[in-house]
């Protein structure tokens, strides 16, 4: 389909499948606020920034509706004043302090992780690291047991399946069954750490009183929140990246050459590729955006992988460059919902690429095959990335 | 120029301690922090200007001597 022709344009219309910098480019082709059924698209960084800083107008109360979790999603689904209240008791958590004395723990299993694997000649990067890490990485956050951790696995894949924000919903008994042990483990977790002090974060967060305090039900939402956006984003972010660095040895080069240019390769793989380009805003009134009269109920979308592409902001959009200085990329969204977790995730991204150059400088994509993209959904990443690994001089 | 943080406003992002860390660092729970109260040297202008242009609640103000503005994205 040509850009030129009338018929209606939709969602699974864009290749984001097998090549997703044409999907983004074909999109930002189309102008700045775009028809995309079933949504308004935004492909415009500065029309993003206008509607995600009005929240009263652009609100996330009932965007997130399909991805049906039993409880209200604290605090993505809440608008401020009441977001306020739970990123002021969230944040500090969060915040780099609170991240840094993981690092010698998370490195450590890490390596763990990606030592045995040269001497196998070949492995899938993303069931081997990026889908393991993460959920460890959660687990060691969270102060639970790391034998914990194919049964997570199962479990965010079955609620992940039941949440699928494009809407196709799972309707299969086991992801059921599933989800509702993953329940079930949490209000039992939390009844068992409420008001029994703890260094892991959902003990602080049970031990939280005064205005403060959190009900079961707040902190149950919260768990289920971390499960549905920490686990699988890093994983997605982690699988694309590693495929650039494969597809372009002079840039993976680069950061083998120098580590410390590690920050700034996070930075400009989740510019390229965001692991949530699809964030969705539904008009609580009537309101005009770039040009056009939006009635309320309309549902817009940021496409965010597109609005990182902006030439304006970006020189050589479309191409990988490590020295960019700043990257006002919007991979962690914009206003006031601002990924919470922004600082544990650039942390474990940049162990991983730090360990895994450190000890498989070289690697390539395994010959013949061609990664795709799980697609259509509201969250994308790689359905495998196998390698093949050569051998060479760990550092 | 000098610059202030609404302590009331900033729930702690930390964008601008991380695009200006000249200009702001984060206290014990992760909040922004005005390092120097005092006049924002020269060459630090432009950071402290991307970090008030870049917070999401917009807690961060510039103040210039002839005028007070909160400032607005970029």
């Amino acid at each position: 389909m040509s850009a030129g022709e009338a018929q209606p344009f939709t969602f699974e219309d864009l290749p984001v499948r097998d090549d997703r910098d044409a999907a983004w480019r074909l999109i930002r082709e189309r102008g700045g606020i775009v028809q995309l059924e079933p949504d308004i698209a935004l492909t415009d960084h500065a029309l993003v920034e206008a509607a995600f800083r009005n929240p009263a107008v652009f609100s996330s109360r009932q965007a997130f509706d399909s991805l049906g979790s039993p409880l209200p999603l604290v605090p993505i689904a809440f608008d401020p004043p009441e977001h306020a209240r739970y990123r002021h008791i969230l944040q500090p958590f969060f915040s780099p302090r609170s991240i840094r004395p993981l690092e010698p723990e998370l490195r450590r299993q890490l390596a763990e992780l990606i030592a045995p694997l040269p001497a196998r000649r070949e492995c899938d990067f993303v069931a081997d690291v990026a889908s393991v890490f993460p959920v460890q990485a959660f687990l060691t956050f969270f102060g639970l047991p790391l034998d914990m951790r194919d049964q997570f696995v199962a479990w965010k894949d079955a609620i992940l399946a039941l949440s699928d924000p494009s809407g196709a919903i799972s309707t299969d008994e086991a992801d059921l069954r599933h989800a509702g042990e993953l329940f079930t483990y949490l209000s039992e977790l939390v009844a068992a750490r409420r008001g029994v002090p703890g260094p892991d974060v959902l003990s602080e967060l049970l031990c939280l009183d005064g205005d403060d305090a959190l009900t079961d039900a707040e902190v149950i939402g919260l768990c289920f929140l971390f499960v549905l956006a920490g686990l699988d984003t890093v994983t997605d972010a982690l699988g694309f990246g590693m495929e650039r660095l494969a597809r372009n040895p002079d840039r993976r080069q680069e950061i083998v050459d120098d580590p410390a240019l590690v920050p700034a390769a996070v930075e400009e793989l989740l510019r390229l590729d965001p692991p949530a380009p699809f964030v969705p805003r539904i008009t609580t009134a009537a309101t005009e955006l770039g040009g056009r009269t939006l009635p309320a109920g309309t549902r817009v979308t940021a496409y965010i992988a597109a609005c990182n592409r902006d030439e304006a902001r970006y020189p050589d959009p479309y191409g990988i460059d490590f020295h960019r200085g700043d990257n006002p990329h919007a991979s962690f969204g914009v206003g006031v919902h601002r990924c919470l977790g922004s600082h544990l995730a650039r942390l474990e991204m940049r162990l991983v690429y730090e360990e895994w150059h450190r000890l498989i400088p070289h690697y390539d994509i395994a010959p013949g095959f061609a990664p795709t993209v799980k697609f259509p959904r509201g969250t994308v990443g790689l359905e495998a990335l196998p390698l093949v690994l050569t051998p060479g001089a760990a550092r | 120029m000098r610059v202030t943080i609404d302590r009331d406003l900033c729930v702690g992002h930390g964008l601008c301690y991380m695009l200006a860390p000249d200009v702001f660092h984060d206290d014990d729970e992760g909040y922004g922090q005005v390092t120097d109260d005092g006049p924002v040297a020269a060459d630090r202008v432009e950071g402290a200007r991307r970090a008030a242009g870049s917070c999401p609640e917009r807690a961060i103000t510039l103040i210039t001597a002839t005028a007070t503005a909160t400032a607005t994205a970029d």
